[in-house]
């Protein structure tokens, strides 16, 4: 893509509709939202545009006005509009309205949904490896919740009764909790995309679920969060780029183990979060092609190879980037750089 | 090696025989030791594979060792290679695989190692102390 100047758009109409493309075009770099207008102060999309700090009118001409607009494009659906614009638009714009704009907005509410099922599809193909891990957490405190059952049909000392039935309500609430992680992990993600999420405890929610997809017995862990690592997304889409990542770290010290070091910092307004293995490593001509789609070092039925090129679609969409530093035989440590949101101070913690 | 036989004594009450219990989950480990010790036996306790081989490598242990129960996803050794360390060099020792993952590629693999039960947790009671009772036979034919 060229890195010419932004397109400047403004959008028209604020329904269901004006407030898609809001949320879209907002997260294209190269597009720059002029503003957005509505007869409704209150509809949606200028709601939202409040949030996003994009100027909303209820007054057209504002935006019409505007002489540095390249494109403006009309959701309102209103043959009065289509007229007006024709007549006061000013002489560089284009107009997408009617019939165009209908279709602009179904090719984006399609692309959503795709991308959503992508990333639901390659999340549940994961959780089909979880199994064994599954199996294990649950069936630990099953044998043991049966073991002391058994025994207290005919246990006669009063306190061991008391003791181990205490113990088997604990071992239920264990495997009860289980399921509770892997039920809000498994599940479609929010369509929230700005809220506040703190990366130390999405980290540790992350661990918990990665351990189903890989053992970490032999794995030391470090940890060092810097409190205060706060970044703005989908809380469950941050979830699941930090549950790949882990994973794959882990995967690369598979059989010979290692160290995971999960690692925040906050700097320059930016959170950096970094996981790093000590594991196999990537060999240099591969690295270019570890995000792209289908890219997998795993067996024939072992990963979907979309687990990184989702990643990479989700930092895009959070505004953050992501860097690679691997060795072969060393390990490799990723770095997502996002945009400290506490800064910005706005949305609500997720 | 005619000379051992189960049904030894150990501070004076009849002991049916000696089991080595592998498993990292302590709870299991107790649980297991709770439900063998009511039939009799002496239950021996190691949190990983690489304890185990310590264990079953330890004075009378080599020889007094009747039975090992064995997980197989565990830390530092896991049960796999204990199971390979088993057969390789105590092949009169029988085992028992006890796991939370039932597959059956897995069981099978075992099972033609030698191994003589393959259980999934969790598993009752009566149950486990009849494979250990078929183990122990299996120790008595292996002496004859």
């Amino acid at each position: 893509m060229d890195r010419t100047d932004p397109t400047k758009v403004a959008i028209l109409g604020a329904g269901r509709g004006g407030r898609a493309l809001l949320e879209l075009l907002h997260q294209i770099p190269s597009i720059e939202i002029v503003g957005i207008a509505d007869r409704d102060p209150d509809a949606p999309g200028m709601q939202r545009a409040r949030e996003l700090q994009i100027p909303a009118t209820t007054h057209v001409p504002d935006l019409t006005g505007n002489h540095g607009v390249s494109l403006i494009m009309d959701v309102t659906g209103d043959p009065e509009m289509e007229r007006y614009l024709h007549a006061h638009k000013p002489p560089a714009a284009d107009i997408l309205s009617g019939s165009a704009s209908r279709l602009l907005w179904t090719l984006v509410q399609h692309e959503s949904t795709l991308e959503a099922e992508l990333l639901q599809s390659e999340k549940l193909a994961g959780i089909g490896s979880f199994a064994a891990g599954i199996a294990h957490d649950i069936n630990n405190p099953l044998q043991l919740i049966l073991g002391l059952a058994e025994n207290l049909t005919e246990e006669q000392d009063l306190a061991a009764v008391h003791e181990q039935a205490h113990d088997i309500i604990e071992a239920v609430k264990r495997t009860s909790a289980i399921c509770r992680d892997l039920t809000r992990y498994s599940r479609r993600a929010s369509p929230h995309q700005d809220l506040l999420v703190s990366v130390n405890e999405k980290l540790d929610e992350a661990l918990k679920i990665a351990r189903y997809a890989a053992s970490l017995h032999d794995i030391d862990m470090v940890k060092q969060y810097q409190p205060g690592a706060v970044v703005k997304g989908n809380p469950d889409e941050l979830l699941h780029v930090l549950v790949n990542l882990i994973t794959n770290a882990v995967h690369a010290m598979e059989l010979v183990g290692g160290t995971l070091t999960l690692t925040t910092t906050l700097m320059d307004g930016q959170v950096h979060v970094q996981i790093s293995d000590t594991g196999c490593g990537i060999p240099p001509d591969k690295i270019s092609e570890i995000f792209e789609p289908f890219f997998t070092t795993k067996a024939p039925g072992k990963g979907t190879g979309l687990g990184l090129y989702n990643v990479k679609t989700i930092v895009d969409k959070m505004h953050g980037t992501i860097a690679v530093d691997s060795h072969v035989d060393k390990g490799t440590t990723l770095t997502l750089i996002f945009p400290n949101a506490e800064l910005a101070g706005q949305g609500r913690l997720s | 090696m005619g000379e051992f036989k189960s049904g030894f004594f150990i501070g004076g009450e009849a002991c049916e025989g000696r089991v080595l219990v592998v498993d990292d989950e302590p709870d299991i480990r107790k649980v297991v030791k709770m439900t063998l010790q009511k039939a009799g036996y002496e239950v021996l306790e190691a949190e990983n594979g690489e304890k185990a081989i310590e264990v079953i490598n330890s004075g009378e242990n080599r020889l007094l060792l009747d039975v090992v129960i064995c997980d197989i996803r565990m830390p530092k050794i896991n049960g796999a290679e204990a199971v390979a360390y088993f057969r390789a060099n105590y092949p009169r020792v029988p085992l028992i695989v006890l796991t939370g993952f039932p597959d059956t590629d897995m069981a099978t693999s075992f099972l033609r190692q030698g191994v003589v039960d393959y259980l999934v947790k969790p598993v009752e009671g009566e149950k486990l102390r009849s494979a250990v009772a078929r183990a122990l036979e299996q120790r008595e034919l292996a002496k004859l």
